[in-house]
Order: structure tokens, then C-alpha cells, then sequence
């Protein structure tokens, strides 16, 4: 069992030690940019009231309670550090549950008398061990931040009573598919469903007559992230809500050993899919088989984006109404506006930004494929027949061009549908497609740039691509609210994402984002002709 | 010499300080199947990778057809079957889909039926389930998704590296009757391999390296003519008679047995000599291609 442990600890050391260092990171930087921005009471009674009114905004924080500075620091970034949580967790489970099965390793392990339930328990307590030491980053990070004790520790607790949730999830997942890359998709679907839940039941919870607090709908109750919120850190201070984290851990942990006690190692409760004897007939070309090999996750990601597309629309239909028949509520938003824009104009803008993060994660994975392709030596098989090395790389990219246009489709589709069906008769079918338009230029940045990394460095294609993503969400998502100098945040791609208003748009900052995608992958593209496969 | 389909002369590779390959030379003849034999990390698949244009030589110059692997790929690649030493496919895709991928890609399917009664019977020779997904298939089967691509498609020159080293011994049996056929077309075969026993089967001409180097090259007659035969007999002659056996090398007495080797243009001075002592259960035995092998590779232990 040591040993088991040891390994798991060996193996994860500098894995691990990134999400927690990061995730304690993320909450003083909050806690102490919330500070030194918002640091008088009318400003936060402002900002707050804003927020209260605003279901999108609401969406993408947390739950209003109150503003002290405290309570203010928990509504900005809490759903946040437990989503960071979730899936560390869930990343974990799988990797040392359904990966190690899938790679044949479990099986050396079963042979041994360490048997087939010992693992699993090993992976448990490792996980268990690693939430609580994130739960005592994100505490500690509050504290330096000037946060009271008592309350960071609760939300270093919730933060990591939402993972070992995950954990539990994880591992469950890991049980159904036939893959780790199955199950990783199954779990990352749940945690998105769980800030998504949580969100909703948010957005449509009952504002308090003060406008500074809301009573969540039901939605959130479905959530571990809505549960967690709950604790009401730096105000009601309850851990209660978290019992029900830990039921349901419990009750995975339990299906988990129950399911593995009766399947054969290898097995699993979704069966695999059978193959074709013969490729159909369009599989003949790079872009062919890019298509073949990626669509899954494309539709996964499109799936993503319709979601958003969805609340989107359903979201700004609502507050609409509202504003209809409450008009100091219709003032307010006024304000938020900050060029001529209807409120539905704000609100699906606000929204799509979300829209363009997941089309641009798209496009990096598209080329984060290309080099496993690469390394992984299929290429080198490809690579041998009359196909060149110029023509391979030109498929992935029109993929990559052709699933960011796929994932944006989507989400306009969806959330016109959902503008329609609120009955809000502001709204044309142009707008949520004129946001969803905007969000191409940053996404496409991503697939240019990232192409040139693939051609020129290949080795740190895949850990290059998703840190410049996850530098390029988080400048766009917080580098105004930690106070970040301008030219900072305008390394972010998403900083350049033009706002589509009635009038006004502005296009120049669209312009160079295309303009540096068309230039990086015309360069990938003519270095590529002078490259060895590596 | 031009009928060679390839060529290389004095091919270097560097990577960083580590020279792979270091003046490497190379010659096989249209037509002819050639072995291309050397320990591990000699510089066999790298020096693949550059015939097909996959890497680029640091130094020196190769050619495939007379033109030139790295500039000229796509166009040579119309005529080449590849088989990989380590056989990588999409985890996704069936077997089935690879092979059908693979022949697209070389142009070999033009002709649909033909290509479906090709690829039908090499699936059945090689016992292959093709409806397989590529992560659930083992090293072998994955080895049989390259070489039923391989064969399936008509091609001028067979680049194969170590095709068989996932396979089992019925198997081998018919990765060298689809070695015979295609030689029998005409086709010129390159077969990287340090399975002796199938080299010496298949081979006309075989080139051995070392360190990055050419150490041996010829055809398999040529190169036992340069070692020397071994002969043995039962116990029975005293120690000066055994001294006297003229150019004999290497003597030495075990197991009941009397054995030493002599240059294979002495034996006709041996032989009257063991024909007076009158020796009983006589062996004279030609190197084996492995004794060949163990004398190149025997320098690097030393």
C-alpha cells in the first residue's frame, strides 16, 4: 500500500504540484486585487447590485452574499477554484484508474498480491490527500491575501470537498468507458455540467430586497459546485452543504468497488466499439483523416458550445423581460452598455466570449493532435507515401479553420433558438451570428501561432498551446479585475475580440488577430517544407 | 552504376554530438533482394528514414531511383512500399480503415476490385482481423496493418525495417513467400533485420553496418568466402598428430570432439592430411551467416 502510494505521489509530483500551486496562486491574487480595486463599500454595493441584476454575470462568478470585502472576494472566485479542483480530481482518477488498464500496466500491478481493489483504494487516499492539500493552498492564499481565517479555511475546505466529489466521479466514469480518453470526456463533461447547474440555479435564484443577495433556484442544488457555494464563506461560515460533497464521494466509492468487484480487468460497462473491415469511401486525404480522427472531440467541444449558445440566449430573453416590466432594472443595465447596444446585444456579447475560449481550445487541440500524430509515429507511416509533409500540416489547419467555424455555428444556432423561444421579439437572428462571427479572429490566432510552435519547436507543441490558452483566458477573464497595466492584458488574444454593437463595431483589433493567423501559418506551412519528422 | 535503385555514399547523420550514421555506403541493384543487417542502434532506421525523405542527411548523399529521397519524396514515394520498424496506428481506426487509408494514399486503388482481392488475400494469409480497433490490436497485429498495406498496393522497391520481429513463425513463413512473390515482379526489396536465419533465406546480397559504418557488403557467397570453414571430428588422433594437420586454426578438444577451423582455400591441404589419420564422424561445415555476423559485431565487444 505504501508503495502503491509512493508511486502515485512519484508519478504526480510536478503535476499536481502546478494545479495546487496555481489554484492557492489564483485565490491571493484574487484576494488581494479585489482589495486594492474594489476596496471601498459603495463601489462593491454597486458592483454588487450590478451583478444581482445580471444573470450572466451571476453565470460566470458565484452567489451574491452581501458586501463585505470578504464575501465579495468568495462571489468572484470560488466557483472558480473549485472548478480548478473538480478537475485536478478528475484528471486523477482517471489516469491512474482506466489509463493504467488501457496501457496494460493494472495488469502487471493485479498479478501481484496487490490484487485489484488495493489500487484503487491507493489512488483514493492519494486523491483525498492531494484535494486537502489544495484546499490548504487556496486557505493559505486567502490568509497572505488578508482574508479572516476562519473563512479561507472554509473555503479551502469546500474547494476541496468539491474534488474528492470529483475524485468519486472520476473514478466512476472510469468504470463505464472503454478508454481514458472516454472516461476524461465523460468527467469533464460532469464538471462543466456542475458549473453550469450551478449557474443557472444562480441566475435564476430570487434576488434579496436589498439587491445584494440571492437565494439560489433549485438548478444549483443539483451541483457538488452549488453545494460548496453554499458554505457562505466570510458570512453564515456553515459546512454543512459539504456533507452532502462527501455523501456523494461515499456513494461512488462505493459503486466503484462494487462494479470492479464483479467486471474482468480491462473490461467495462460501455462496451467497445467494433471496427469497419473497410475505410469508407471519403477516408483518401490528410483533411479526410483529420476529420476521422478528431471528430469526436469536435462534436464534444460543438456540444460545449451549444450549451453556452443556449443559456445565452435563454439568459438575455429573461432578463429582457425583466427589464421590461422593472425599469430602474432597465437603467441599470443602460449602464452596463458601453456603446449603443440593446440589452440582448450586452448580454449574448458577454456570453460568446465564453463561446470563443472553447472554439479557440478546439483549434489548439486540433494541433496538439498533429504533434501526437507525430510523435506517436503515424505520421511517419503517412508521411511514406506520395504525401507530403506540406499538404499533411495544410489538412490539419483547415480542420482546425473548419471545427472553430463548426463550434461557433453551434452556439449561435442554439442560442438563437433560445432567444426565440423566450419570446423576446428584440431579438433578430443576426445578433447571436454577429457574436458568434466575432469570436473567429482570437481562435484562429490560436491555430496560426500554435501551427508555427508545431513546426518550429514540435516538442512543447502541446505544453506551449494550452499555456498560452489558459494565459490568454485568464488576461481576457481577469487581467481587469487584478488590475493588470493594459498593454499586459493586450497580449491576450481575447482582449482584441471586437464587441458587436448596433453601431460601431471595431474591427482593427479582428484585423491583426487574422492578419498574425494568416502570417504564422503561411510560415508553418513553408518551414514545414524544410522540416525533418521528429 | 545505374542501375542502382539506391545509392548512398559516405551518409552522415549527426544528432547533436552523436553521429548515427558516419559515412555510411549502400548499393542495391534493381531487382535484387538485399539485406541490410546490423546490431541495435547500428543506424538501420535511420538510415531508412533518410531513403525516405523523413530525415536529412547531415552529410554525404543518397539517392532513390537516381533522384534525390529528401527533395523528391512525394514523387518516389508513388513507388514505394514502407514498412516501419516500430508499427504505430490511430487507436481509433480499424486495422481494415489503416490499410485501406494507406493504400489510398499511395494511388494503389484505382483498380477496386483488384485492390479488394489483394488486400482479401493477404488478410487471410496473414490470419488478420481487420474490424479491430487499432489500440485493442497487439505488436504483431499492428506489424500485420503495415504489411498487408504494404503488399496490397503494387510497388518498384520494398523498404522493410525489421518486419518481422512481432511475428510468430508461421507468419514469417508467409512474410517470405510475399517476399518471393514481389521479387519474383521484379520489385527490389531493402530488408533491415537482424533475424540471421531470414536474411539467409531471402537475400541475395546482404550489407552489414556497424557504429554508423558499411563494415561488410557482398553477396552471401562472397562474404563465406572470406571466413574460414569449420571442421570437426571424434577423438582419436594423439596431440602431434592433431599439431601437424597443416593450416588448421584454433584447435581445441571437447565434448569428444576435435574442432578447428581452416581458410576455406586450405581445405584442399587439409583433407589428404585427415584422410591419413583416418578420422571417424568428419564434419566440415560452412559459416553460418551468424558466425559472419558475431566476427563484425565480435569487434564492438571487444
Amino acid at each position: 500500500m505504501t508503495a502503491l502510494l509512493l508511486q502515485r505521489a512519484r508519478r504526480d509530483r510536478v503535476q499536481l504540484a502546478v494545479w495546487i500551486v496555481c489554484t492557492g496562486l489564483l485565490a491571493y491574487v484574487t484576494a488581494n486585487a479585489v482589495g486594492s480595486t474594489y476596496g471601498g463599500a459603495e463601489e462593491r454595493t454597486s458592483i454588487m447590485r450590478l451583478a444581482v441584476a445580471n444573470p450572466s454575470i451571476l453565470l460566470l462568478r458565484g452567489l451574491p452574499q452581501g458586501t463585505s470585502l470578504p464575501a465579495f472576494v468568495f462571489f468572484q472566485i470560488f466557483t472558480y477554484l473549485a472548478l480548478l479542483a473538480a478537475l485536478m480530481s478528475t484528471f486523477l482518477a482517471v489516469r491512474h484508474s482506466r489509463a493504467e488498464e488501457e496501457s496494460g500496466r493494472a495488469e502487471l500491478l493485479g498479478a501481484t498480491p496487490a490484487g485489484r481493489i488495493r489500487p484503487t483504494v491507493a489512488t483514493i487516499v492519494h486523491g483525498v490527500a492531494a484535494n486537502l492539500v489544495l484546499g490548504a493552498a487556496v486557505a493559505l492564499g486567502l490568509a497572505v491575501g488578508a482574508m479572516p481565517v476562519d473563512g479561507s479555511l472554509l473555503t479551502g475546505l469546500a474547494a476541496a470537498a468539491v474534488g474528492i466529489a470529483f475524485l468519486g466521479l472520476g473514478l466512476l466514469a472510469a468504470q463505464f468507458a472503454h478508454t481514458s480518453r472516454g472516461a476524461n470526456s465523460i468527467s469533464v463533461a460532469l464538471v462543466l455540467l456542475a458549473f453550469v447547474l450551478r449557474g443557472v440555479g444562480d441566475a435564476l435564484g430570487t434576488p434579496s430586497s436589498d439587491g445584494l443577495r440571492i437565494t439560489s433556484a433549485w438548478p444549483s442544488w443539483l451541483s457538488p459546485i452549488g453545494w460548496a457555494q453554499h458554505v457562505g464563506a466570510f458570512t453564515a461560515n456553515d459546512a454543512a452543504p459539504l456533507l452532502l460533497c462527501a455523501a456523494l464521494a461515499v456513494a461512488c466509492g462505493g459503486a466503484v468497488f462494487a462494479l470492479q468487484s464483479r467486471r474482468d480487468s480491462g473490461a467495462s460497462l460501455l462496451p467497445a466499439p467494433g471496427g469497419r473491415a473497410d475505410a469508407r469511401p471519403w477516408l483518401r486525404g490528410p483533411f479526410a483523416l483529420a476529420w476521422r480522427l478528431q471528430w469526436p472531440t469536435i462534436v464534444a467541444w460543438c456540444v460545449g458550445g451549444a450549451l453556452f449558445g443556449l443559456v445565452a440566449g435563454a439568459l438575455s430573453g429573461v432578463v429582457v423581460q425583466a427589464a421590461r416590466q422593472d425599469p430602474d432594472l432597465a437603467t441599470m443595465l443602460q449602464t452596463l452598455v458601453p456603446g449603443e447596444g440593446t440589452v440582448t446585444q450586452v448580454l449574448i456579447s458577454a456570453m460568446f466570449g465564453l463561446v470563443g475560449f472553447v472554439a479557440a481550445a478546439c483549434a489548439a487541440q486540433g494541433v496538439i493532435r498533429a504533434r501526437q500524430e507525430e510523435a506517436g509515429g503515424t505520421a511517419e507511416l503517412l508521411l511514406s507515401t506520395p504525401l507530403g509533409r506540406v499538404r499533411w500540416l495544410a489538412g490539419y489547419l483547415l480542420l482546425g479553420a473548419v471545427a472553430i467555424v463548426l463550434v461557433l455555428a453551434s452556439a449561435g444556432v442554439a442560442s438563437t433558438i433560445a432567444v426565440f423561444a423566450s419570446g423576446d421579439d428584440e431579438a433578430h437572428i443576426g445578433e447571436s451570428f454577429a457574436a458568434a462571427e466575432a469570436q473567429i479572429p482570437a481562435a484562429v490566432c490560436y491555430l496560426g501561432v500554435l501551427a508555427l510552435v508545431f513546426v518550429a519547436v514540435p516538442s512543447i507543441t502541446a505544453a506551449l498551446g494550452w499555456a498560452l490558452l489558459g494565459a490568454g483566458v485568464f488576461l481576457g477573464t481577469f487581467g481587469g479585475l487584478i488590475g493588470l497595466p493594459q498593454w499586459v492584458r493586450d497580449l491576450s488574444p481575447f482582449t482584441h475580440t471586437p464587441v458587436v454593437l448596433a453601431r460601431d463595431t471595431d474591427l482593427g483589433g479582428a484585423a491583426w488577430l487574422v492578419g498574425v493567423a494568416v502570417a504564422a501559418a503561411s510560415v508553418a506551412l513553408l518551414l514545414m517544407r524544410r522540416r525533418e519528422l521528429r | 552504376m545505374s542501375d542502382l535503385v539506391i545509392e548512398a555514399r559516405g551518409l552522415v547523420k549527426r544528432f547533436g554530438r552523436v553521429r548515427a550514421l558516419d559515412g555510411l555506403d549502400l548499393g542495391v541493384s534493381a531487382g535484387e533482394v538485399h539485406g541490410f543487417l546490423g546490431p541495435n542502434g547500428a543506424g538501420k532506421s535511420t538510415t531508412i528514414r533518410i531513403l525516405l525523405g523523413l530525415a536529412r542527411a547531415t552529410g554525404g548523399g543518397a539517392t532513390l531511383f537516381g533522384r534525390d529521397p529528401w527533395t523528391d519524396a512525394v514523387e518516389l514515394h508513388r513507388r514505394i512500399a514502407y514498412v516501419p520498424g516500430d508499427v504505430s496506428i490511430w487507436p481509433n481506426l480499424s486495422g481494415g480503415e489503416a490499410v485501406d487509408l494507406i493504400g489510398r494514399l499511395r494511388g494503389g486503388t484505382s483498380d477496386a476490385r483488384a485492390y479488394a482481392g489483394r488486400k482479401a488475400r493477404l488478410i487471410d494469409v496473414f490470419q488478420f482481423d481487420p474490424t479491430k480497433k487499432g489500440r485493442a490490436y497487439s505488436k504483431g497485429n499492428r506489424q500485420k496493418v503495415a504489411l498487408v498495406a504494404a503488399f496490397a498496393t503494387p510497388a518498384d522497391l520494398y523498404i522493410l525495417d525489421e518486419p518481422t520481429s512481432g511475428l510468430d513463425p508461421v507468419m514469417e513463413a508467409v512474410f517470405d513467400a510475399e517476399i518471393r512473390r514481389v521479387a519474383g515482379e521484379g520489385a527490389t526489396v531493402l530488408l533491415s533485420s537482424h533475424i540471421l536465419s531470414e536474411v539467409e533465406q531471402l537475400c541475395d546480397r546482404v550489407s552489414i553496418i556497424r557504429a554508423g559504418k558499411t563494415v561488410e557488403t557482398g553477396t552471401l557467397a562472397a562474404l563465406r568466402h572470406l571466413t574460414r570453414i569449420e571442421v570437426s571430428f571424434s577423438t582419436g588422433p594423439t596431440d602431434a598428430q592433431l599439431a601437424a594437420i597443416p593450416s588448421a586454426h584454433d584447435l581445441e578438444t571437447a565434448g569428444g570432439r576435435v574442432r578447428f577451423t581452416a581458410d576455406n582455400d586450405q581445405l584442399g591441404a587439409v583433407l589428404p592430411a585427415l584422410a591419413q589419420l583416418g578420422v571417424q564422424g568428419l564434419v566440415i561445415a560452412p559459416p553460418s551467416l551468424e558466425e559472419l555476423f558475431l566476427r563484425h559485431y565480435g569487434d564492438a565487444a571487444q
